[in-house]
C-alpha cells in the first residue's frame, strides 16, 4: 500500500509499539508522558505505573546522581544525549544494565517542551565493558602500588635511617661499581675513611640517644663540609665516608685536615659541651684500577694506622708494591689443581617453610678445601673462576652432583618433593651451552624440573638485563624455577625485574641481620615480601640466625627462610641425619 | 604564591574565556560536577551586556589542562579554591561576583574564606556542604556511602563513553541546530579516571565547617525537586552561613541554569541591585 505520495504506508503505532527497543516520551521535567508496550513488557511495570513518574526514579540513586549532573543540563544545552550507561530498576527489583539516547524539544507555541527517550537492553555489552574497565582499575593501582614499593625501598635501601645519609649502597650508586681513575680533568676519586675518636665513651656515659645525637650532628658537619662534587655516606656505627674528586694526594690531605677541624668545633649534648675528635684514613684512586669499594677498603686500612698512631690525625693508604698479574696467576693454578684433585665439594643448607616449620628444600653451596686457606666460601674463588672461564666446568659439576643427590634422597621419604636450589653465575647466564648444559643434567638425573631452582644475583642479572630475559626464559622452558638472589644489594630497577619470568625473589641476609634492630631493615624486609607477593612470587630470607628475625619474618609473611639457626650448610651425611630428625 | 602564576599559564590551565562588557563589574562561573563551562551558556547572555563575564573549567574538566591534573592538590576542594584564586589573581579581578553551582559553591565559600578582599557577593547555585547523611550528629545530606559507591561504578560503565576515542557520535535534535555538532560531541567530556577521582572529592568531602568563617555576602538559590541538593540542605546553608539569602527558584531539579536560566538570572539580577 502506499499514499497518494507514493509512499509507503507505515502504521505508525505499530511501529511505536512493537520497536525493539524502549520508547518513551516525557515531559520536560522528565516524566513519563508516553511509552511503547516493549519497554512496559521489558520492565514489567504497568503502564499506568509507569506514566507521570520520573524517568530517572527507575534508575539506582548512583545513576540518578549522574543524570542529574550530566545528561540533564547535556539535554538542556545541546538537546541531546547519546548511549548513556544506566540501569533501569525493574518491577522485579533487578537492574537491567541499559543505554539511553535522547532529544530534547523545546517547547514551541501551543506545545509544551517534550524529552524523547530510547532505551535499549545492552546486558552483554555492559559486562564486557565491566570486565575491561576492572582490569584497567586492577592494572592502574598494582602499577601505582608498584612504583611507591619501588620508590620507598630504592630510599630506604640506598639510606641510613638515622642520618639520611647515603649508606655504602647509596654511596654505590651515586659512584657507580667501575674503577676510577686520574682522567676526567686531571682529577682522581679520593675516599676518605672517618672513623670517630672515643665514640664508645659518649654512648655508655651519656646512653644511646646523646650517641645518636652525635652522630646527626657530625653527619651535619661533614655533610656541609663536602663539595657538590662529592659525597657523605654513614657507612655503620660512628663510620663515615667521604668520596670526592681531587687533583691528588695533597688536595686530598687537606681535606681530611679541614674535616678534622670541622670535627674540632665543641658541640653541646644533653647540656654538656662536648668536644670530639677523628680519625681519617685517606686513600686516592691509581691510575685507573680502583672503584669506590677498593678506595673504601684501603682507606679502612690507614684509618687503623691513624688510630694506632695517636688518633684525631689523618694517614694516607700507599698500596704496597706487589705483582697482581703474578698473585693471580698463583691462585688461578690453585684452583684449577683444586678442582681436578677433588678439593672442591657441594655442602647443602636446608630451606625452611616458615608456614609449616618443615624443610621444603635445600640450597647447594659449593666450597674449596684449600690446602693452606682452610675452607673457603664461593665469594672466596667464584670470582676468579668467572674470570678464567673456569666457571663452565666448575658450574656443570655442582649441578650434576646436587641432582644425583637429589636422586638418592628421591629414593627415601624424607627426600621426596624437595627443591634444590643451584647458583648461577653471571658468567654461566651468558652461556650459550648454559641451557643445554641444563636439560642433559637434568634428563641423566631423570629429574623433575620442577624441582630445580636456579638462582642468580640481581647483579648478575642486571649487568646485561636484555640478554639475561632471553636465558631466563629459555631456562624457563625447561620447566625449572627461577630465583633472583642478593635481592636488595643490587639496587636493579624493579620495573626491569617483573620483566625475568622468576618464581622467588631471596632477600640478603645484610637487611636480615638488621631486623629488629630499628635500623630500617625491617623495612625494606617488610618491601621486599610485599614486593614479591605483589608480583606473585615467593620471599626467601637468606642468613636468618636468630629465632627474633625468624619471627619477625613469619610476621611479615614471609616464605621460605634459611640460616644459621635451623641449619648451617651441611655435608652430604650431616644432611641426611638433619632431613630425617626434621622429618 | 598566588599571583605567581601569568594570566597565560592559568588561561591555559583553567581554559579561561572571558566575554561581555570590559569595563563592566566582574561575574565568576565555577561549574559544578559533571560539566563544564558550557553549562553557563543559557544563563551569561542575561549578564553579558553589562558585566565583564569569566568562564572557566575545572582542572580535569572541559577543555582544561589534563597534565595539570594532580591527584593530590584535587584531592581536596582546597585544590580547586586555590585555582579560584589562582584566576582572580592572574587576571587581576577585583569585587568579583563569584558563582559557584553544586560543589563549586562550596569551592566558592572555601575561596572566599581565603581571600575575602577580593569578593563582593557570592551566588550559591544548588549548595550542599555534605552529600552523605552524617550518623554521628544527625546531619541528612540525602545520600548513603553505598549510593556514592553506586556513583562510582555508574561512571565506570560509562568510562568508554567518556573516553575521547571511543565516545559514541549523538545523532543531533532537529529540533536545536543552534548548536554545533562539535558541542554536541564535547559536551562535558571528562577523562574517565579523573572524573571518577572528582566524584570522589565532591560526594565524600564535609565543607560544613566553611559556612561560618564566610562573611561575604552571599546568596543561596534553592530548587525544587533537587536530587543532590534538598530544601532541608538549603535551610542548613542558610542557617549557617552569616550575610546569607534564601531564594526559592520556580526551577526544578540540579541546574535550574540549564532548565530555568530567566528565573536563575532574575533571582540573581534582583540580589545583586540596580545594573551599573
Amino acid at each position: 500500500m502506499t499514499d497518494t505520495a507514493g509512499r509507503p504506508v507505515v502504521n505508525f503505532e505499530a511501529l511505536f509499539h512493537q520497536a525493539p527497543c524502549g520508547y518513551l516520551v516525557t515531559d520536560d521535567g522528565g516524566r513519563i508522558a508516553a511509552v511503547n508496550d516493549t519497554f512496559v513488557r521489558w520492565t514489567g511495570y504497568s503502564r499506568t505505573t509507569l506514566l507521570g513518574t520520573k524517568l530517572q526514579f527507575l534508575m539506582p540513586v548512583g545513576d540518578q546522581i549522574l543524570y542529574a549532573t550530566h545528561c540533564i543540563p547535556q539535554l538542556g544545552i545541546t538537546g541531546s544525549v547519546s548511549e548513556i550507561a544506566v540501569d533501569i530498576v525493574g518491577a522485579d527489583h533487578i537492574r537491567r544494565p541499559a543505554l539511553l539516547s535522547a532529544s530534547r524539544f523545546a517547547a514551541a507555541g501551543q506545545e509544551s517542551g517534550s524529552i524523547r527517550v530510547i532505551i535499549f537492553s545492552a546486558h552483554e555489552r555492559r559486562l564486557y565493558e565491566t570486565e575491561l574497565v576492572s582490569a584497567l582499575r586492577a592494572a592502574e593501582e598494582s602499577d601505582a602500588k608498584r612504583a611507591l614499593a619501588e620508590q620507598e625501598l630504592r630510599r630506604l635501601a640506598l639510606h641510613d635511617a638515622l642520618t639520611g645519609l647515603p649508606n655504602r649502597a647509596g654511596l654505590k650508586a651515586r659512584f657507580g661499581a667501575a674503577p676510577h681513575g686520574g682522567t676526567r680533568e686531571r682529577k682522581s676519586l679520593a675516599a676518605l675513611f672517618i672513623d670517630l675518636d672515643h665514640f664508645k665513651a659518649v654512648n655508655d656515659s651519656l646512653g644511646h640517644s646523646a650517641g645518636d645525637n652525635l652522630l646527626v650532628s657530625v653527619a651535619g658537619r661533614l655533610a656541609a663540609a663536602v663539595q657538590a662534587s662529592g659525597a657523605v655516606a654513614r657507612l655503620s656505627g660512628d663510620e663515615f665516608v667521604v668520596v670526592d674528586e681531587v687533583a691528588g694526594t695533597d688536595d686530598a690531605t687537606a681535606l681530611a685536615a679541614s674535616l678534622l677541624d670541622v670535627m674540632a668545633a665543641p658541640m653541646h649534648l644533653e647540656g654538656l659541651e662536648i668536644v670530639i675528635s677523628a680519625s681519617i684514613g685517606i686513600a686516592v684512586a691509581q691510575g685507573g684500577g680502583d672503584t669506590v669499594e677498593d678506595l673504601i677498603r684501603r682507606a679502612d686500612i690507614a684509618v687503623y694506622r691513624a688510630k694506632e698512631r695517636g688518633r684525631n690525625r689523618w694517614e694516607l693508604h700507599r698500596p704496597a708494591p706487589s705483582d697482581p698479574a703474578v698473585d693471580r696467576l698463583r691462585a688461578l693454578g690453585e684452583l684449577r689443581r683444586g678442582i681436578g684433585e677433588g678439593a672442591l665439594r657441594v655442602h647443602y643448607q636446608p630451606r625452611i617453610d616458615l608456614r609449616t616449620g618443615r624443610a621444603s628444600g635445600v640450597e647447594a653451596l659449593v666450597r674449596w678445601q684449600h690446602p693452606a686457606r682452610g675452607l673457603l666460601p664461593p665469594s672466596e674463588f667464584i670470582a676468579m673462576a668467572e674470570e678464567s672461564g673456569l666457571v663452565r666446568p666448575l658450574g656443570a659439576w655442582v649441578l650434576d652432583e646436587t641432582l644425583k643427590l637429589a636422586e638418592s634422597l628421591r629414593r627415601n621419604d624424607h627426600g621426596a618433593g624437595l627443591e634444590f636450589a643451584v647458583n648461577l653465575s653471571a658468567r654461566q647466564l651468558n652461556d650459550p651451552g648454559l641451557v643445554d648444559m641444563v636439560e642433559g643434567a637434568l634428563e641423566r638425573r631423570s629429574m623433575d624440573p620442577a624441582l630445580l631452582l636456579l638462582e642468580i644475583t640481581e647483579t648478575a642479572l642486571m649487568s646485561d638485563p636484555g640478554a639475561a630475559v632471553e636465558s631466563l626464559n629459555a631456562l624457563k622452558n625447561l620447566g625449572v624455577g627461577l630465583a633472583v638472589d642478593d635481592f636488595g644489594t643490587g639496587y636493579s630497577s624493579l620495573t626491569y625485574l617483573k620483566k625475568f619470568p622468576v618464581n622467588e625473589l631471596k632477600i640478603d641476609r645484610s637487611f636480615i641481620m638488621g631486623l629488629g634492630l630499628d635500623t630500617g631493615d625491617g623495612a625494606i624486609v617488610g618491601s621486599c615480601i610485599d614486593l614479591a607477593h605483589a608480583v606473585g612470587i615467593r620471599a626467601v630470607a637468606e642468613g636468618v640466625e636468630t629465632s627474633g628475625q625468624a619471627q619477625a619474618l613469619q610476621d611479615m609473611g614471609c616464605d621460605l627462610a634459611q640460616g644459621y639457626l635451623f641449619a648451617r650448610p651441611l655435608p652430604v651425611p650431616q644432611l641426611r641425619e638433619w632431613l630425617a630428625s626434621h622429618a | 604564591m598566588l599571583g605567581a602564576l601569568t594570566a597565560e599559564a592559568v588561561a591555559k590551565r583553567n581554559n579561561v574565556t572571558v566575554l561581555g562588557r570590559a569595563d563592566g563589574p566582574v561575574m565568576l562561573f565555577a561549574h559544578g560536577y559533571g560539566c563544564d563551562q558550557d553549562m553557563w551558556r543559557r544563563l551569561v547572555p542575561y549578564f553579558a551586556a553589562d558585566y565583564r563575564v569569566v568562564l572557566f573549567d575545572h582542572v580535569g574538566a572541559g577543555h582544561s589542562d589534563l597534565d595539570a591534573y594532580d591527584r593530590e592538590k584535587y584531592g581536596t576542594l582546597d585544590g580547586y579554591a586555590t585555582d579560584v584564586l589562582e584566576i582572580c589573581a592572574a587576571l587581576d579581578l577585583a569585587d568579583v561576583i563569584l558563582v559557584g553551582h553544586s560543589v563549586s559553591a562550596m569551592i566558592a565559600l572555601i575561596a572566599a574564606a581565603r581571600e575575602p578582599e577580593r569578593f563582593a557577593r557570592l551566588i550559591l547555585v544548588a549548595p550542599s556542604p555534605r552529600y552523605t547523611n552524617d550518623a554521628d550528629d544527625g546531619y541528612v545530606g540525602g545520600f548513603s556511602h553505598e549510593d556514592i559507591e553506586g556513583l562510582l561504578k555508574s561512571l565506570d560503565s560509562n568510562y568508554f563513553a567518556w573516553a575521547e576515542a571511543l565516545a559514541p557520535m549523538a545523532m543531533g535534535n532537529p529540533d536545536s541546530p543552534e548548536y554545533a555538532e562539535e558541542l554536541r560531541s564535547s559536551f562535558c567530556r571528562t577523562n574517565p579516571s579523573i572524573a571518577r577521582h572528582f566524584a570522589r572529592v565532591t560526594f565524600l568531602s564535609d565543607s560544613r565547617s566553611i559556612l561560618d568563617r564566610v562573611q561575604c555576602d552571599s546568596l543561596i538559590l534553592q530548587c525544587s525537586d533537587d536530587l543532590l541538593a534538598p530544601p532541608e540542605v538549603g535551610t542548613y546553608v542558610h542557617q549557617h552561613l552569616g550575610h546569607s539569602t534564601l531564594v526559592h527558584l520556580q526551577a526544578t531539579g540540579h541546574c535550574p541554569h540549564v532548565s530555568a536560566p530567566e528565573a536563575t538570572a532574575g533571582a540573581i539580577l534582583q540580589y545583586i541591585g540596580p545594573r551599573p
